[in-house]
């Protein structure tokens, strides 16, 4: 047995410092991290971590939000115990967080303050410490809102979802440096041009990088005027509701230039990619139609956007928000908010996916990550802080179930409210010893690469 | 061309193997298969028709070169486009250090093919191992490839101690762990690392990072071309 001594580059401001972990066997098993950038290692046996990205909510607790560390690995005395709660002091709409591309580093964004948070993880997993918030997003952007955050080597990519001018939809993508300084940024595709086909209304949400293929693919969904807006009141106003994005883009990841812009209407939210080492193909979920779309090339090599599915009854507005994908691309979970349920998707024939199993988790129910072998399914509830349900509805919580194949059997479960927290809102795994991190598979990495030490 | 009788002299100097006995087996020069290059799944864009962002500023530090000599490491990282791969010369990880000579290799071949890059172009292998990538084993990869008479020098270089290396590392974000035993603390002489290499420009900006599954040849020589070419280097 070998434990490592790693050394990691560090935001400007903090001094090195050597950090010792012990490594633990991890078996590899076949699933994944799936929301994870391919470039970023991953926790292929028992995750220990999972942080938990919370809306801090006036008057509970000090009414800020904050980064939750819960020891979720069964075999740790303190299962299911809170370990540690970073407190940012104040509240600015906390909505996802990325890994960095050697996952010492967790980024946080906050969809109304704009602020983005850089967190040490690397240093005491268990004890997630800010390193750097970064403050000048919109002033070097002109973008709102920073959304997503996929790692590439040694940067950033951020995927913003309004603009400073009207804090409507029209956004851009932006790229910071690992150190958090700015980069460049520029304006999603809007309209036609002769440099992509399609025609965009220039939305941005979500981002998924294929490097197999040199592309990423963005989603699109609305900006700041609709986001920090009550739900209900919303719904209500007509032309709020006209001023949702209806388009996806592919991406040239090397030029960072759109290829082509893809109609998809209804906001199409969370992007994954198949990871199965052969598969061509990525996925999303439109909230307000409720259809599945899959892009894949055809055989001449464009990209196209097939409607696969749909998910519940459309009418309904059952409102589909995150999906979690099987790392063999043959299942995927589907959260509808509204009516508080997931949804397994069989997805063996990515043209033809079938629902195949439905539970109700929650009087609402938003996130869901899967763990690496597929066996742990946690959910989350929050979806914005004036979205969610109001009055008993508002359950916040996080809950892990196992999952056998056949039916999710609830394992743990924690009431953000009366632990005093806020709402709970995204998730990512971490493992206490980063030597046990492996490399993602595909097709075209070598063979070694699986048993590759990291 | 590596020659056998060098092979068993890097051999003897070395107790871990791993890739500097691979090397010594004459299996890195021009002509060298494997470790494979993985499948590039796409036609890379055509040099020159795109940018290449400066992503951040390419740290100094003080450095040792094959000759014992002290120098900054900001010696190497301007004025020609420059690639730079932190490695040890025992590693035996096929994708890590091993993978990226045979990336930076195949590069090397195609631009010496190219007369206009003769002079500009510098690789730098910097030392993950300052305790056992001493000056006079790195010399023996100076022999063979480094040197300013050569197309692209290829300059390799560690530091005086781990104190002077980490910095650099930290600057590049460059992470590492050294493997040690348990029962021991003490080190077993291999390094976890996430490869990532570093493609610099004349002016010391880091302009493209690359990982295991990015670092491919053709996508690599495009953008040092890109670089070339926006330096004023004609190779339309």
């Amino acid at each position: 047995m070998k434990k490592s001594v790693r050394a990691a580059g560090r935001p400007r401001q903090l001094a090195m410092a050597l950090a010792v972990s012990a490594a633990l066997a991890g078996a590899p098993t076949f699933a994944d991290e799936t929301s994870c950038s391919p470039f970023t290692p991953l926790i292929k046996g028992q995750e220990d971590l999972v942080y938990v990205w919370t809306l801090g909510v006036k008057g509970v607790g000090d009414g800020s939000d904050k980064l939750v560390t819960v020891d979720v690995n069964p075999a740790s005395k303190t299962y299911g115990k809170i370990l540690h709660k970073l407190s940012l002091g104040g509240r600015g709409e906390v909505h996802h967080v990325g890994l960095s591309d050697d996952r010492r580093y967790l980024w946080g964004g906050a969809l109304d303050s704009n602020k983005i948070y850089i967190f040490d993880i690397g240093t005491n997993p268990a004890k997630p410490k800010l390193v750097k918030t970064i403050t000048d997003f919109v002033q070097k952007t002109g973008f709102v809102g920073p959304h997503s955050f996929i790692a590439m080597p040694g940067r950033m990519l951020i995927t913003p979802l309004s603009n400073n001018k009207d804090h409507g939809g029209e956004t851009g993508i932006a790229v910071y440096n690992n150190k958090g300084d700015y980069v460049s940024h520029q304006a999603m595709p809007k309209g036609e041009s002769a440099s992509w086909s399609g025609k965009g209304d220039g939305y941005n949400y979500d981002v998924g990088i294929n490097p197999q293929k040199n592309v990423f693919l963005t989603s699109s969904f609305t900006g700041w005027n609709n986001y920090m807006m009550d739900l209900g009141k919303m719904v209500k106003d007509g032309e709020a509701m006209k001023r949702f994005g209806n388009t996806s883009v592919m991406w040239d990841m090397k030029t960072m230039k759109p290829l082509k812009v893809f109609s998809t209407p209804g906001a199409p939210l969370e992007v994954r990619w198949s990871w199965k080492p052969g598969d061509n193909w990525a996925v999303t979920t439109a909230a307000l139609t409720s259809k599945i779309w899959v892009y894949k090339q055809d055989a001449k090599g464009e990209w196209q956007a097939h409607e696969v599915g749909t998910i519940g009854n459309p009418a309904d507005i059952p409102l589909p928000v995150d999906i979690s994908i099987t790392n063999d691309g043959k299942g995927m979970w589907i959260n509808t908010f509204m009516d508080g349920h997931t949804r397994y998707w069989d997805f063996s024939d990515p043209m033809k996916p079938k629902e195949v199993y439905k539970k109700k988790i929650g009087s609402q129910v938003n996130m869901v990550s899967q763990s690496y072998d597929g066996k742990r399914v946690y959910f989350t509830s929050s979806l914005l802080g004036n979205w969610d349900k109001k009055g008993k509805d508002d359950e916040q919580y996080l809950k892990i179930y196992d999952w056998d194949g056949k039916e999710l059997k609830e394992k743990l479960s924690i009431d953000f409210y009366k632990e005093k927290l806020g709402r709970a809102h995204h998730m990512k795994f971490q493992a206490r010893d980063l030597s046990t991190l492996k490399p993602l598979e595909t097709a075209q990495s070598l063979p070694a690469v699986v048993a590759r030490k990291q | 061309m590596l020659s056998l009788p060098l092979s068993f002299r890097t051999a003897r100097l070395l107790t871990g193997g791993g890739f500097f006995f691979l090397w010594g087996l004459g299996v890195l020069d021009a002509a060298w298969a494997g470790p494979p290059v993985p499948r590039m799944d796409f036609v890379p864009p055509p040099a020159g028709t795109y940018k290449l962002e400066r992503i951040q500023r390419a740290t100094d530090g003080a450095v040792l070169d094959a000759a014992g000599k002290r120098r900054r490491l900001a010696e190497f990282t301007q004025g020609k486009v420059t690639l730079l791969a932190f490695m040890y010369s025992s590693c035996a990880d096929p994708t890590g250090c091993p993978y990226a000579f045979t990336v930076m290799h195949q590069v090397k071949n195609e631009l010496e093919k190219l007369p206009q890059t003769r002079g500009r172009v510098r690789f730098v292998s910097l030392s993950f191992d300052p305790e056992r990538d001493t000056p006079q084993v790195l010399a023996l990869y100076g022999r063979d490839h480094g040197g300013t008479e050569q197309h692209v020098a290829w300059d390799f270089l560690t530091t005086r101690s781990r104190r002077e290396l980490l910095p650099i590392l930290d600057g590049f974000g460059q992470d590492v762990g050294v493997d040690v035993d348990r029962a021991t603390g003490k080190a077993i002489g291999t390094y976890s690392h996430v490869l990532k290499v570093f493609l610099i420009d004349g002016r010391r900006n880091v302009r493209e990072i690359y990982t295991t599954d990015y670092l491919l040849p053709a996508m690599v020589l495009n953008d040092i071309k890109t670089l070339l070419m926006e330096a004023g280097v004609p190779l339309k």
